[in-house]
């Protein structure tokens, strides 16, 4: 069970709360390409509360193509629920050290998830709409519901307007 | 230079190509395909999902 896995970690502004739950993330680095003041991979924690307003905390994590970044408002939360961090007993996780093995992979790896994105892992190389090469990387997320605004990348879209694929 | 082992290429207003050695993974974890080219639908409205059907070419699909 992801919500039992020690390497989740949640921190807060005493406005809301962001959950980052490591085992969801795809290393689509919407967050810390739209905020890197409060999303930055090469900082511990690696999540910087205090380093934006709440709303744009908000726009960010409904970005993330998964669930590994969520939030709540903490008057929606019981008081045990509202903690930060706080002491780092254990190595903290961020999208950066989760990569790793993708580029080793001999065969890319395509998976159609369930409502969401296509994520890719291996070595590969993505041409744009433009016939331009993008770039090559070993883990991608691309838009599958039609919605996003960072084509053809998926950037979140798909649970705001609940796309379906059985639609 | 290391090598790369496929293609994404969004095709534009259109569906993702996929070509190279690869493998599909349905939601469900089956495996759907590993040969190319296959082609995905990006535009959200696919009758056949995740593969394309056309329906980008009707529902004014940009992007």
């Amino acid at each position: 069970m992801s919500s039992d896995d020690p390497r989740n970690r949640q921190y807060t502004n005493g406005e809301i709360t962001v959950f980052w739950k490591p085992s969801k993330c795809i290393h689509a680095t919407t967050c810390f390409r739209e905020l890197i003041e409060v999303f930055n991979p090469g900082r511990r924690p690696w999540v910087n509360m205090n380093g934006a307003p709440t709303r744009r905390i908000i726009e960010v994590v409904n970005k993330c193509p998964t669930q590994a970044l969520e939030w709540k408002y903490n008057r929606d939360l019981s008081e045990s629920e509202i903690r930060d961090i706080g002491e780092l007993n254990t190595v903290e996780v961020t999208p950066e050290t989760l990569t790793g093995t993708e580029k080793d992979l001999k065969t890319v790896k395509v998976e159609i998830l369930k409502d969401g994105p296509i994520i890719v892992k291996g070595n590969f190389k993505v041409i744009g709409p433009q016939g331009n090469e993008i770039k090559s990387m070993h883990m991608t997320s691309f838009c599958r519901c039609g919605g996003s605004k960072s084509m053809p990348f998926c950037d979140g879209t798909h649970r705001k307007i609940k796309f379906s694929e059985n639609d | 230079m290391e090598k790369q082992n496929a293609t994404l290429k969004a095709l534009s207003n259109g569906p993702l190509e996929i070509t190279g050695k690869f493998t599909i993974t349905d939601s469900s974890g089956k495996e759907i395909a590993g040969k190319g080219p296959v082609y995905l639908c990006r535009c959200g409205g696919s009758k056949n999902k995740p593969f394309c059907d056309g329906t980008h070419n009707v529902n004014g699909f940009s992007g």
